[in-house]
């Protein structure tokens, strides 16, 4: 199943991606070791939002785990302010993570620690390339 | 006083069939694939994980480089004559995780192998290890995220984040300048290390230590132990050797490793005895110099001069002979290729290509204004000549009335060989400018160039040249949109200086182009300085501070103002394509009154589409930077001289001024790709002119060109300009005068900085359409050199349409037709 997600996210790009995307996360921490070291001891408060507010996501790392809330949430080490879902596919990993691109392009606007973001991008690339048999 | 002995400067009896070691170690290096090299990452966070947070940073800083030159491995890769390495790998890009661009490259540690456009390997084991081991301690404690902390992510650090204003290089390093090898070379790292050890303890006898005096203290107990470390790894270095030489059964090779053994146990902690113990001083030295400081200019300088003595001393001995010379010097060379630039993907694709622009500087006068041009001067530029590799970015000064026109026209055969290098530089205007500065006249005529063209003065200028890189293109968007940017939407970024529409002259739009400027340069300099205070918590040099006069006898760590002199440079980005558009704009909306400020604004907007006669008007019609037309002359030097002024009114963190400059290294190429239209004609998202060059194709005689801008008020250009020129061909002798000649009316006419490209349209065309049949054509950039294939498509573009000149008439070649979109106004 997440290799069809992560497969999915090369041909189209819907609304639910970031949703699609930190699940999948999310579930692979929980069911992968190799994975799950990733977030063994870190903490970080992520917060994603679509240009037109119709995404507020929140992404929790905390104690080897990945909380995930459909609402804006205080202390965050980066919030990522994006154009569409398409952009944010762009930012994070596909085809290649290109977060000094989508800034440039003004599709992304992130305010916040960047070693958050690069972290992040680093795990959600290194999770599509796990599943779609490419690490 | 110059010395040359050598019967035939060219030295063309020395050539690869007689080198054949320098032929066979430039061959490995050309094949050579960059790596990631973690190894400097690894021992950093280690040591510093461990070490209690409450240490100084002096002592915590130099006990880390101590601790990681202590664990470098010593490393043999090839039959080159020097020992030491930068990596350990044979062709290694450092990660210094405690700069922005250490972990930049984290979302791409499965694909930088891989990657389009320069890709470096990078293991599976060691990008493992980057992820979990290393990258997890610095994410809150690099310079950037520990400056954005400190100062609640200021609004200087936001608009620096949008990369189209400004870059502030302190976010990824310091580096860019020339340390001084002479302690090291005539008394050995060990007086170092003694030297502050009695200062220490001069201060410890004090009856009582106050804030001051402790830190003192700790400054030249940090030294010490940095020293210590150069010393540990050079004594590794010797030990591996010895342990080589023992098994290996090849004669030459085993004479090869007892040699470096004996070498390193003498250099660089005691006194170099030979020539070779010098150069191979100096580069241990160097390599220790980036256990501290990342790779990015750190310049070895004058080593024309500073090496002479040892090569004199052994000719005259008959210990040294002239090939020896030159395959030592040819060792040098290639050691200071052997590192690269680690660069994500998205930033290659912008401004790949440069190398790490270790520059040497070779000829001019020595520190009594006479001729210092000798025998290894001669043998540097055949060197450079034979090899032709991207580094050391090789420099040749020139004065006018000192050097003889030998040297001039060797230098300019060189140039032509190459078809790139080495830059001239004029010695006459280049004092003066120093001088200028504040600079003693002894030291100035010592300059040496960093990196690109700032000068500096060895081991007494601390200047971090790049500190600041503008985009002056900006600065006119902003102006034009009351302080909006196409590129940034509607966001107000800058003030509100009213739209143009309204204004009633010329003046009033420069006013506006004023304010701007001084807003956005002030941002940047707020922003440097927010750096340069975090440096001081965090990042201290002791080791780097050694090589410099000053720090030692003031017990004061260069980054905080030790040295003898301090600067900070800020160079600019777009200054042709700035001044032709408010030359445009002046004749178009106050002169001729044919077009309207709202016009201009909509043809720009739509990218001249639909504005075919208006854009014709602007192109051909408007007066152009290059060409001899008044209103292009005032633009220019009037720009030149506001910059001036400001800058030279903001005192950095160290003490010392701020210095503009013209050079721009790819930076014209990546932010013109990231700006609209403009009103000098140039289409969105076409690159800029570089350096302080006309746009290509925009002056079509050379000696008017070279007029104007020899004429720009030289000591407004404090931190340097870049020139490129091309010519198609010298075929002749007789044309390789006329190039040194014409070097000479420009440096008469006060131009300090001339490099040249010697390639026609047709090559360069040919190359970036093949690049596998040029693999090693070399080019100078914006002050440096790179290889061709290694540059984005935007820069190689730039160089392409660079105007080419004549070099018999002096006039610009046509370019070819069926190319005519490649330019920037097509």
């Amino acid at each position: 199943m997440l290799k069809e997600i992560f497969e999915s996210f090369d041909s189209e790009v819907t609304e639910e991606f970031l949703e699609l995307l930190l699940n999948a996360m999310r579930i692979s921490y929980v069911f992968n070791k190799d994975f799950r070291k990733n977030i063994e001891g870190f903490e970080g408060r992520y917060l994603f939002k679509s240009r037109d507010g119709n995404i507020t996501v929140a992404a929790i790392f905390k104690n080897g785990k990945l909380n995930v809330k459909e609402k804006e949430t205080g202390n965050t080490d980066m919030t990522v302010g994006f154009r569409n879902a398409k952009a944010l596919r762009e930012f994070i990993f596909s085809p290649k993570p290109d977060i000094l691109g989508s800034i440039l392009r003004q599709d992304v606007v992130v305010d916040g620690n960047f070693n958050y973001m690069f972290k992040f991008a680093y795990m959600a690339k290194h999770l599509q390339l796990m599943v779609t048999g490419k690490a | 006083m110059g010395a040359v002995t050598l019967k035939d400067i060219r030295l063309n009896e020395y050539n690869f069939v007689n080198l054949p070691l320098l032929k066979q170690l430039r061959a490995g290096l050309l094949e050579k694939k960059p790596e990631v090299c973690i190894e400097r990452a690894r021992y950093f966070t280690k040591y510093l994980e461990k070490a209690p947070e409450e240490e100084p940073a002096e002592l915590r800083y130099a006990n880390a480089v101590n601790y990681f030159l202590s664990e470098k491995a010593p490393l043999f890769f090839d039959d080159n004559l020097l020992a030491g390495t930068t990596t350990s790998k044979t062709f290694g890009a450092p990660v210094y995780p405690e700069f922005a661009t250490g972990l930049a490259i984290w979302p791409e540690l499965d694909t930088i192998s891989t990657r389009k456009k320069n890709p470096l390997i990078l293991t599976k084991e060691e990008a493992e290890e980057l992820n979990f081991d290393i990258y997890p301690y610095w994410m809150k404690r690099n310079v950037l995220e520990y400056t954005r902390k400190k100062h609640g992510n200021p609004k200087c650090m936001r608009i620096f984040e949008r990369i189209v204003f400004f870059l502030a290089t302190k976010a990824g390093c310091i580096s860019h300048t020339v340390p001084c090898y002479r302690v090291a070379l005539e008394k050995g790292v060990e007086y170092i290390i003694e030297d502050a050890a009695s200062r220490e303890a001069a201060l410890k006898n004090e009856a009582s230590l106050d804030d001051e005096k402790r830190r003192k203290v700790e400054f030249y107990q940090a030294i010490q132990k940095a020293m210590e470390g150069v010393i540990a790894y050079a004594q590794n270095l010797s030990k591996e050797a010895a342990r080589l030489a023992e098994k290996e059964q090849d004669p030459t090779r085993k004479e090869n490793f007892l040699k470096m053994a004996e070498v390193c146990s003498q250099v660089p902690a005691k006194q170099a005895r030979t020539f070779r113990e010098a150069v191979n001083s100096i580069w241990i030295v160097q390599v220790a110099i980036h256990a501290e400081n990342i790779n990015m200019a750190m310049s070895p300088g004058r080593l024309d001069q500073v090496l002479y003595k040892y090569y004199k001393e052994d000719i005259d001995k008959g210990a040294l002979t002239v090939k020896e010379a030159m395959e030592l010097v040819g060792c040098l060379w290639l050691k200071l290729n052997d590192n690269t630039n680690l660069v994500p993907e998205t930033a290659e694709e912008l401004w790949g290509g440069a190398g790490t622009v270790p520059a040497v500087t070779v000829g001019g006068v020595d520190e009594n204004g006479e001729d210092a041009v000798n025998d290894l001067t001669y043998i540097m530029l055949r060197v450079t000549e034979l090899l032709k590799t991207r580094d050391p970015s090789l420099n040749a000064r020139y004065h006018y009335e000192k050097n003889s026109k030998e040297y001039r026209n060797r230098v300019a055969g060189v140039i032509v060989n190459t078809k790139a290098v080495p830059a001239f530089l004029n010695d006459v205007v280049n004092v003066e400018v120093l001088r200028n500065q504040g600079t003693d006249l002894k030291h100035a005529r010592d300059y040496a160039v960093i990196g690109c063209v700032e000068l500096g003065v060895p081991g007494r200028s601390y200047d971090a040249s790049s500190a600041i890189m503008l985009n002056l293109v900006s600065v006119l968007e902003l102006a034009l949109n009351n302080g909006k940017r196409p590129v940034t939407g509607d966001e107000q970024i800058g003030p509100v200086t009213g739209d143009p529409s309204h204004f009633d002259s010329f003046e009033q739009f420069w006013g506006a182009f004023k304010s701007h400027f001084v807003w956005l340069a002030g941002k940047a300099i707020e922003l440097n300085e927010y750096f340069g205070r975090v440096y001081q918590e965090i990042l201290p040099s002791p080791l780097l501070s050694a090589f410099f006069e000053g720090p030692m006898e003031e017990g004061n760590d260069l980054i905080f103002g030790g040295a003898i002199y301090n600067s900070s440079g800020a160079t600019h980005i777009g200054f042709a394509d700035t001044v032709d558009s408010l030359n445009a704009i002046k004749q178009a909306v106050f002169i001729d009154k044919k077009y309207s400020f709202a016009e201009i604004k909509k043809a720009l907007e739509a990218n001249f589409e639909g504005y075919e006669k208006l854009h014709a008007y602007l192109v051909n019609k408007t007066p152009k930077y290059g060409r001899d037309e008044p209103i292009a002359k005032e633009n220019s030097q009037k720009l030149i001289r506001f910059i001036y002024d400001f800058y030279q009114r903001h005192v950095n963190y160290r003490g010392g001024k701020y210095r503009p400059g013209y050079w721009t290294m790819t930076n014209h190429a990546g932010q013109g790709k990231l700006s609209g239209a403009l009103p000098n004609g140039r289409k969105a998202r076409q690159v800029f002119a570089s350096g302080i060059t006309p746009v290509s194709q925009a002056a079509g005689d050379l000696t008017t060109s070279l007029k104007m801008i020899g004429g720009l008020e030289s000591i407004c250009i404090a931190s340097g300009e870049a020139l490129n020129l091309k010519y198609p061909s010298v075929p002749t002798e007789e044309d390789i005068e006329t190039l040194g000649q014409a070097v000479q009316a420009y440096f008469v006419i006060g131009g300090l900085h001339v490099q040249f490209n010697i390639m026609s349209y047709d090559d360069l065309i040919k190359a970036k359409e093949n690049p596998e049949d040029y693999p090693e054509l070399l080019v100078r950039v914006s002050g440096y050199s790179a290889y061709f294939k290694d540059l984005n498509e935007a820069m190689k573009d730039e160089i392409i349409t660079r105007t080419a000149y004549d070099i018999k008439t002096g006039e610009a070649v046509p370019f070819p037709e069926e190319y005519k979109t490649m330019l920037a106004f097509e």
